[in-house]
């Protein structure tokens, strides 16, 4: 189990409710868990919680069997690489300068980079079909551009889970697969893989399991054909929704319009 | 009303010191003038505080400032003038101009005269060789007086010269740099007591210093024009002679 | 790049030959080399114990306001970051009014009362900016420094007009900035305070860059955010105190030279660190040569000419990055 969160409950000074309440999760390698829920589910707050950014008022996190508060800064960035929702850029660096800050974590404040640091940072580039962009300018990237030159960042660190916050967001078709197409790769290969999405479809075809969050706490977890039930979904999203099943046997959610039925 | 310490100092010299119905903080002679009531530092004067002394006549320097309460005195009735009180030709023009305003003009004019005679009696007579003394007024930054100043004619009158004697303006920083390149014979000080910055590695580039050959100048009568000037003049002659 | 490993040091050493020889007694490069080499001369008196520390004092400080900038620009993700922001100014004109107005007396009486000054200005603010007892935030930062040093310079103006004592007002010639009294002494002590800052500084440069990214990114990239920007304001609040108690207050240096360096530098602060101290460095030894000969033999602050050229060259520096 290299990532795992215990009972974790997190409040943030005045709000009532608890952004999360008593949520466990766990990431083994070679395991990719998709985490889904309405907006204001805590999703976020999870990830915060899990790289240590939100201290949690209960519970633990644990990172290859470590608590969290064991590991060192540039220690846990070796290990556990996390891409976040948004970034905003305030001084424009080239794509492969960006790229190289996932290594800083290796290097020391005096060390310069080496072969292997630009090695890497070129093996993560091309592995997010982000190669050719490596001259060009942070500034200059459209949104899907900008969103896969992060995530060879996080690559870059090497780390051994990857932690995604709506990775497709502002990718098209052909990005957004090729995306998960690469992280079920990687996964495959050994890395433990979390990602955050609202795309149930995807996240049904390519995770091995699901967690469910609603308000803070979990609501279901398991392999996607046993979380993503009709009556759960349309509980918990507030709107009714229909479930087939598409020819990999993976569970394929269609939202109803008013007045619609299925079948 | 005198709102210019030499006008205060001048008013009383021509005898016409009960007439005077406010002074500032820095009218500090004669020692008659403390019995006048203070009206503050006369830099901005307040106008109500004026006007509750209820004087015939307001006396104030010639600066901007006071160009505009000037204005405002005498839209409330009251009549305002304002005086330049620069240099030494200043006591006598302004004497007899407060003579006639004060109707002493007898006084006014003896004053003038007895002035004019001591002034000539203290004027040294060109020396052959004039000491250059450098005007330092201030030290943190280091300051100096230039050419038109009041002070500057002292010691030129003394037999001195001012070491910035091509500088123009009233005052202005300098560096040390500028003061060691033209060496000074003797450095006027304006603060009695010791001088501290002697021992300060940068100025003892300057040879005034490391010799000590400081004139510690103190005294209204040096700050600005007035009937005691001759006696300054006579002051100043002595001690650069005794330090030359 | 490599171009400006050999045309900077060049450059510098021009800008430090000019420093020598200009001033109210102009000398050919010729005679500042024998007042350097000799002994005795009036040339070498001025040369050596006058003008050599000038001219190193002002460009170690104008190295130090421009490494200043950069860091806190980057630290707070503000381009218009500069040392002055963080209330130091009305801190240190505070200290310095107090120091005349209390007559204090001896040489080091209004540097040390500026130095304390800033420093508790930038612990106020410091108070201030802290969120939720530890963390500093970058945008309350901004606010907190220009309230407290408002409300220092209200506080100086208020001492400045009441106070009875000689001078009072000639603390503001001091605080505009000059190197006028320069001396290897002051020198020394300027080193003293600057050295460790500058050093700690430069040993951050990997988490400034991270940190330039925002505080989620730099923390999932290994940096430990709320230590280095604690680290960093210290390091700059101390550099930026030691330099007003040095000569006074000298703006622009901190915000203009910085973003003139990046626009031929890559902003990645390993390179630009050192470029923008050399760069700062040589614009204040010329500010400092223009504001002693552009009115001879009187001078102007050096504040003032720095202000003079800062703003335009912004104004310029501004529509190319905008454009």
């Amino acid at each position: 189990m290299i990532l795992e969160a215990g009972d974790l409950t997190v409040r943030y000074p005045s709000t009532p409710r608890a952004a999360l309440d008593g949520v466990s999760c766990r990431v083994a390698a070679s395991e990719l868990v998709a985490v889904a829920g309405p907006n204001g589910s805590g999703k976020t707050t999870l990830v915060r919680a899990l790289s240590g950014l939100v201290q949690p008022e209960q519970g633990t996190v644990r990172v290859q069997g470590r608590a969290l508060a064991d590991w060192g800064r540039a220690e846990l960035a070796r290990v556990l690489g996390v891409v976040p929702q948004r970034e905003e850029i305030a001084f424009p660096l080239r794509v492969e300068e960006a790229v190289m800050l996932g290594r800083y974590a290796r290097l020391g404040p005096l060390a310069a980079p080496g072969a292997a640091d630009r090695a890497a940072v070129r093996s993560a580039l091309e592995r997010c079909d982000a190669g050719t962009l490596a001259l060009r300018s942070i500034d200059a990237l459209s949104g899907g551009e900008w969103q896969r030159v992060r995530l060879a960042r996080a690559l870059a660190q090497e780390p051994a889970v990857l932690v995604l916050d709506e990775p497709t967001a502002s990718l098209d078709v052909r990005h957004e697969m090729e995306l998960l197409e690469l992280i079920r790769r990687l996964v495959d290969q050994g890395l433990a893989g979390l990602v955050i999405t609202h795309e149930l479809n995807l996240a049904a075809r390519y995770a091995d399991r699901i967690l469910l969050l609603s308000e803070g706490r979990v609501v279901a977890e398991g392999a996607p054909r046993d979380v993503l039930v009709e009556s759960t979904l349309s509980r918990v999203f507030e709107w009714p929704v229909a479930v087939t099943t598409w020819c990999d046997g993976s569970p394929q959610v269609v939202a109803l319009r008013p007045g619609e039925r299925y079948p | 009303m005198s709102l210019i310490p030499a006008t205060t100092e001048l008013l009383f010299a021509i005898g016409a010191g009960p007439v005077v119905v406010g002074r500032t903080t820095w009218c500090d002679y004669p020692a008659a003038a403390a019995a006048v009531p203070n009206l503050g530092d006369g830099i901005a004067p307040n106008v109500e505080a004026v006007l509750a002394s209820h004087p015939d006549l307001v006396i104030l320097y010639n600066s901007a400032q006071n160009a505009a309460i000037a204005a405002r005195l005498r839209a409330l009735g009251i009549a305002a003038l304002r005086l330049n009180t620069d240099s030494l030709g200043d006591v006598e023009r302004v004497g007899r101009l407060l003579g006639r305003l004060t109707g002493h003009v007898r006084a006014a004019d003896s004053m003038a005269a007895v002035f004019d005679t001591a002034l000539a009696a203290a004027t040294a007579p060109a020396p052959t060789r004039r000491p250059k003394v450098l005007l330092l007024v201030w030290e943190q930054p280091p300051m100096t007086i230039g050419r038109g100043s009041f002070l500057s004619e002292l010691v030129a009158r003394a037999g001195g010269t001012n070491l910035f004697e091509d500088v123009t303006s009233s005052a202005g920083t300098v560096s040390i740099e500028a003061v060691a390149s033209r060496d000074p014979d003797l450095i006027l000080t304006t603060t009695a007591g010791p001088v501290g910055f002697a021992e300060r590695p940068e100025w003892r580039t300057v040879r005034a210093v490391r010799e000590k050959r400081f004139l510690p100048v103190s005294g209204s009568e040096f700050n600005r024009p007035s009937p005691r000037a001759p006696a300054a003049i006579r002051e100043l002659t002595r001690l650069l002679r005794s330090n030359g | 790049m490599r171009a400006a490993f050999v045309v900077l040091p060049v450059a510098v050493g021009l800008c430090l030959l000019v420093g020598l020889s200009a001033g109210t007694v102009p000398l050919t490069p010729v005679e500042v080399w024998h007042g350097l080499s000799r002994s005795g001369t009036s040339a070498s008196v001025i040369v050596r114990d006058l003008r050599a520390p000038r001219v190193l004092l002002a460009f170690f400080v104008g190295g130090s306001l421009a490494v200043c900038g950069a860091a806190l620009q980057a630290m707070i993700r503000n381009p218009l970051a500069e040392p002055y922001l963080l209330g130091l100014s009305g801190g240190a004109g505070l200290g310095a009014v107090i120091a005349i107005a209390s007559r204090a007396t001896g040489p080091w009486a209004v540097p040390v009362a500026a130095f304390l000054g800033a420093l508790a200005a930038v612990a106020l603010v410091y108070r201030l900016s802290l969120v939720a007892g530890r963390r500093l935030d970058p945008r309350v930062l901004l606010l907190s420094g220009v309230v407290v040093g408002s409300f220092a310079g209200a506080l100086m103006s208020a001492i400045m007009v009441l106070s009875p004592a000689a001078g009072i007002r000639n603390a503001f010639l001091w605080l505009l900035g000059g190197f006028g009294s320069a001396s290897w002494q002051a020198l020394g002590v300027f080193l003293a305070y600057a050295v460790v800052p500058l050093v700690v500084i430069g040993l951050s440069a990997r988490s400034l860059d991270l940190l330039a990214l925002g505080e989620e990114p730099a923390h999932h990239l290994g940096a430990d955010v709320h230590r280095t920007r604690r680290l960093v304001y210290l390091c700059t609040a101390l550099l930026t105190a030691a330099s007003v108690a040095t000569c006074g207050i000298i703006g622009f240096v901190g915000l203009v030279v910085p973003h003139a360096v990046r626009t031929f530098a890559r902003p990645l602060h390993r390179s630009l660190l050192p470029l923008v101290f050399v760069v700062g460095g040589s614009f204040l030894v010329l500010s400092d040569v223009v504001s002693r000969t552009v009115v001879r033999p009187l001078e102007l602050p050096v504040g003032v000419i720095t202000a003079l050229v800062g703003v335009p060259l912004f104004a310029v520096l501004l529509r190319r990055t905008l454009a």
